[in-house]
């Protein structure tokens, strides 16, 4: 059965991006920085600032879950985490039961730490543990040990916070199959709520990228890696975790409620530096470096707000870079790749409540197709990927995105 | 009509190995010459099209005049025609040889005496040329007149003092060379009250002219007015303009008994006035036509295909407009199931294939797939019947064939002798016939040596190889494989000789269960398996992995010979897409499937174009 979704549309999400990191990992091509430290408090500083202008031109909207992403966050000092949530809840409408996340380093992972955090209204921490292998640890440049991930596994949850959640790794040079039953195994003992388990994408540009083209470090065997996918599935389905979304798994009523929007399609506001938004019907982003987003909100920054658009006014400020209107056949194929990556997949009433089509008459040969190859299951209710689909969502992707260029010829109201 | 009395022309050409100056001397001999003032000198004038200034070689023949005046206070009309120096324009060449009566034979001083030279010579002396030895570049610092001169003198047996040293670039020895040429080369002979006679050494069209031959006149005289004749087409044609190149075209009344120049004929086909045909007045023919005409004949062929089959219509265009200038190309339409519709094309050779490859993908602007070049092969079937076959998946079944004969050729070439073994290796590994082996002697091997050619050569001594050997077989990634073990220091050359009954059978190739037309291939029995094995191991490195297991297969009739897996694809998922990476990784999917149309398909297999090139791909050795 396809779970239910809490009412989305009841507010927005709410992303901070903290783009500080005491060292860059050597597989990261996220936007952020090491060495950035004293850049710290003008960026905290600046981080505010935003929130409280997109507050006054949205006019304090209900959000619905906050998420702290980096980068880092664990990373600056509690007090400024503290103050900036102070900021979201005093001008927007948070309720009462949104889901509040911080990522977090384990070794920044303290009982002070912690209690600051949970005193600020952080109910739900995501530490990167990666692997409960030291050796694979140092392959990735972190700086923590197996010990130190489980120590703070383990306060985290005597401190009394009630939603964990792990990442993990696979997929790595030189892992085992047994160093990931391992690994598992280590982070089912510590009984997070939630586990993030990502295969290792090696993304130009990085240094491990480079490594392995290079031969410098082995490349990784794609058939060992499905393995250990499926190994995780059998390990943590066993374990009675919910397998909700490609890369995620939860206990009941845990899932990441602030990336069930992203996946959904629910509008979300990033603030910090290159943080990207989906508000309005426009996808936009700030300016990807750090100094140049908190020039831009120096402390006189102020905004006209008589414009069509809010975002118009925040590009007047710089914040902003690009944005773009999504329009139909965009919006139908993200709708597609990101709600295709749910265990529940797409279900064909909120297609039609959505577009005023049916996704079987738009996608009517390319969800035959995918059925047939056994990459989804496409019934009454919808479809959704099977297990074999999960390993390979690319090509179930990407045959979708490709084929919502025919949305134009399926408008609502109109005979196929 | 004023004539330029015959005694006073000589008609000559440059032969020369590929980038042995030969396009530098035609330059120098026109600017000294005044055909060409000093500013408007571009480099190299007479290789016009844009693919010959590159590979620095000559693949039209084209004819300048040029007046001198000698020493002797006499004013001459020098006719220099440029030949194709390669090999796959042998016919060509010997064409623009029989228009003159007097070759430079040009050698590099830093290199010596190539295997094209070779060739080139000896087809010079069968047309009686008197023969001018040349050596070129004796500025540059690596030159060696010396043992240059000394394998002249030796293989070819001139005295020292026939031989001129110059520096076409500086232009040093290039006067004394153009006293040479009017004291050597011998007047055209010719009857000029016989009917007329003139020799077609080229054509090209002309979008405004129609076709313009370029010809020698033999025997009496060409006037401009008068309706010509091309005896072996047998078309007529009007005569819309007579005239000569200086180098820029000029009109003229007519071209006399021994004259050079060129007739524009308003036909619209080049066919119809083909290299070697002998052009006629129509009012008084000639009785019988010059002799060494024969038409062309292409021996390689190879599938050409749009790597875009919607671009089939351009690229028929493209070989259509090709065709205009190059009469020796042939194609006809045909259809794979893996590559969709394109064209057999026949072409005289490997450098001819590669030439007009190259101008439909940059003269044209198309992206296309070549499927592995072949031969053609002549079968007998059981019913005695005889059948042409140049595309493999012709071949009729085996069970029905008495025999099948393919085309062997004379291969000629040279090299330092040190590279004697790997050389060897490589020929006899190819089925090659050893015939003679001869060093080309060096001045210090004469005075040291009365015993003969026995006589323990000098390190740097560079050998004479022949062989007979199958055409099929040097035509992929022979001249590379001679390159690269001889480090670039052979050179070769080939001419057809005949055909041979040889056990040949036809490779298939099934990817999937599917038999794909673009890769089977002929070859020698013997080879079949190792063949087989390679080019199936390489599919299975070119084909991607798909969503389901691929069998390849390699298979001679019905019996399978080698099998490669490509496993099926078990992961490909973005492991993360959240709220930052929507649009991005949106795009990354609709590159991902972009990429997937671009493929070919064999059933249900997607196949990158690089696969079907696997044939040129596979290591022989």
């Amino acid at each position: 059965m396809p779970c239910r979704l809490p009412n989305a549309a009841s507010g927005i999400g709410l992303y901070l991006h903290v783009p500080f990191c005491l060292s860059k990992c050597p597989y990261c091509d996220f936007n952020t920085y090491e060495g950035l430290t004293p850049l710290i408090p003008a960026y905290m500083a600046a981080l505010e600032r935003e929130i409280r202008l997109w507050a006054e031109l949205l006019h304090g909207p209900p959000v619905s879950s906050i998420y702290y992403g980096g980068g880092t966050p664990s990373y600056v000092p509690p007090h400024s985490i503290a103050s900036s949530l102070q900021t979201v809840t005093n001008l927007f409408e948070v309720s009462r039961d949104a889901e509040l996340t911080l990522e977090a380093n384990p070794g920044d992972v303290a009982p002070e730490q912690i209690d600051s955090w949970m005193k600020a209204g952080i109910n739900r921490l995501s530490i990167g543990v990666q692997s409960f292998d030291d050796a694979l640890l140092k392959t990735l440049g972190r700086r923590h040990t197996s010990q130190e991930a489980a120590r703070a596994a383990l306060c985290a949850a005597s401190r009394g916070l009630e939603n964990l959640s792990l990442d993990l790794m696979f997929g790595l040079p030189l892992q085992t199959l047994g160093q990931w039953q391992n690994s598992l195994n280590t982070a089912i003992d510590l009984e997070p709520q939630h586990l993030s388990i990502y295969g290792l994408q090696l993304e130009p540009g990085t240094p491990m990228e480079a490594d392995v083209r290079l031969g410098r470090t082995p490349d990784v065997d794609n058939d060992l890696a499905a393995d250990m996918y499926t190994l995780a599935e059998d390990t943590l389905g066993q374990a009675g975790f919910e397998h909700y979304e490609i890369s995620n798994w939860a206990r009941r009523g845990k899932e990441s409620q602030h990336n069930l929007a992203y996946w959904t399609l629910q509008p979300y506001l990033g603030v910090g530096s290159g943080a990207h938004s989906f508000l309005h019907g426009r996808r936009f982003a700030n300016v990807k470096s750090p100094r140049a987003y908190a020039r831009c909100l120096e402390s006189d920054a102020a905004i006209h707000n008589n414009r069509a658009h809010p975002v118009d006014a925040m590009r007047a400020l710089g914040t902003v870079g690009e944005a773009e209107t999504m329009d139909r056949q965009t919006a139908i194929a993200e709708t597609m790749m990101m709600g295709m990556r749910l265990s529940r997949g797409v279900s064909n009433a909120d297609f039609n409540h959505r577009f005023g089509v049916d996704m079987s008459d738009v996608f009517y040969e390319e969800l035959r197709d995918l059925s047939d190859a056994g990459l989804i299951i496409h019934d009454h209710a919808g479809a959704r990927l099977t297990p074999r689909g999960r390993l390979l969502g690319n090509e179930v992707f990407a045959r979708l995105v490709e084929a919502s260029s025919k949305a134009a010829q399926f408008r609502p109201g109109q005979a196929a | 009509m004023e004539w330029m009395d015959k005694s006073r022309i000589r008609n000559f050409c440059i032969i020369a190995h590929i980038d042995h100056g030969k396009s530098t001397l035609a330059d120098r001999l026109m600017q000294f010459t005044g055909a060409v003032e000093d500013r408007d000198l571009t480099e190299q004038h007479l290789d016009t099209m844009e693919l010959e200034r590159e590979r620095g070689i000559t693949i039209k023949a084209q004819a300048v005049r040029l007046s001198y005046t000698a020493r002797d206070g006499r004013g001459y009309e020098l006719n220099l025609i440029d030949t194709p120096g390669h090999v796959d324009f042998t016919y060509e060449v010997s064409r623009s040889l029989a228009a003159c009566e007097g070759a430079l034979l040009l050698i590099d001083a830093t290199q010596g005496i190539q295997a094209q030279t070779m060739a080139n010579i000896y087809l010079a002396m069968e047309h009686d040329l008197s023969i001018i030895p040349v050596i070129n570049k004796i500025d540059l610092p690596g030159a060696e007149p010396e043992r240059v001169a000394g394998e002249i003198e030796q293989s070819f047996g001139f005295a020292p003092q026939d031989i001129q040293y110059i520096s076409a670039k500086t232009g040093k020895g290039v006067l004394d060379l153009l006293e040479t040429v009017v004291e050597l080369v011998e007047p055209p002979r010719g009857d000029p009250s016989a009917p007329l006679r003139a020799l077609i050494f080229d054509s090209r069209y002309d979008p405004y002219k129609g076709v313009v031959a370029y010809l020698r006149v033999v025997d009496g005289e060409m006037k401009g007015t008068e309706r010509a004749m091309l005896m072996s087409a047998g078309v007529t044609a009007d005569v819309l303009e007579a005239g000569f190149f200086s180098p820029a075209p000029e009109k003229s009344a007519g071209l006399a008994t021994g004259q050079v120049g060129y007739l524009a004929t308003g036909l619209k086909n080049v066919r119809d006035c083909r290299v070697g045909d002998t052009l006629t007045s129509s009012r008084l023919p000639a009785t019988a036509p010059l002799a060494g005409y024969r038409p062309l004949k292409p021996m390689v062929f190879s599938g050409l295909y749009p790597a875009d089959g919607k671009a089939y219509p351009e690229l028929r265009d493209a070989l259509d407009k090709l065709q205009l200038n190059d009469p020796a190309l042939v194609f006809e339409p045909e259809s794979s199931t893996a590559l969709g519709f394109g064209f057999r094309c026949g072409f005289l050779g490997l450098l001819h294939m590669d030439i007009v490859q190259e101008r439909l993908e940059r003269e044209y602007d198309l992206s296309l797939i070549a499927t592995a070049p072949g031969v053609n092969y002549r079968v007998t079937l059981t019913d005695q019947s005889v059948v042409e076959v140049d595309n493999p998946s012709r071949m009729p079944p085996a069970q029905t064939i008495a025999e099948v004969r393919e085309p062997w050729v004379e291969l000629s070439i040279i090299a330092p002798s040190r590279f004697i073994g790997p050389v060897m290796d490589l020929v006899t590994g190819r089925r090659g016939e050893y015939r003679k082996m001869e060093y080309l002697p060096t001045r210090s091997s004469m005075s040291a040596g009365a015993n003969g050619p026995a006589d323990a050569p000098a390190n740097d001594a560079r050998v004479h190889l022949e062989y007979l050997a199958p055409l099929s077989e040097i035509l992929v990634d022979f001249h590379d494989q001679l390159k690269a073990r001889t480090q670039g220091y052979a050179s070769m050359d080939y001419s057809l000789v005949d055909d041979r009954p040889a056990d040949l059978v036809k490779l298939e190739v099934l990817v999937n269960q599917e038999p794909v037309d673009a890769l089977s291939i002929i070859t020698h029995r013997g080879d079949a398996q190792s063949q087989g094995r390679k080019l199936a191991r390489k599919l299975r490195e070119l084909i991607p992995r798909q969503m389901f297991e691929v069998p390849i297969q390699a298979a001679i009739g019905n019996k399978v010979i080698a099998r490669e897996t490509v496993r099926a694809l078990r992961k490909n998922v973005l492991a993360k897409c959240y709220g930052g990476d929507v649009t991005r990784k949106r795009k990354l999917l609709e590159q991902q499937a972009e990429g997937k149309k671009r493929l070919k398909k064999i059933g249900r297999v997607d196949v990158p174009q690089e696969a079907f090139l696997a044939v040129l791909k596979i290591d022989r050795e």
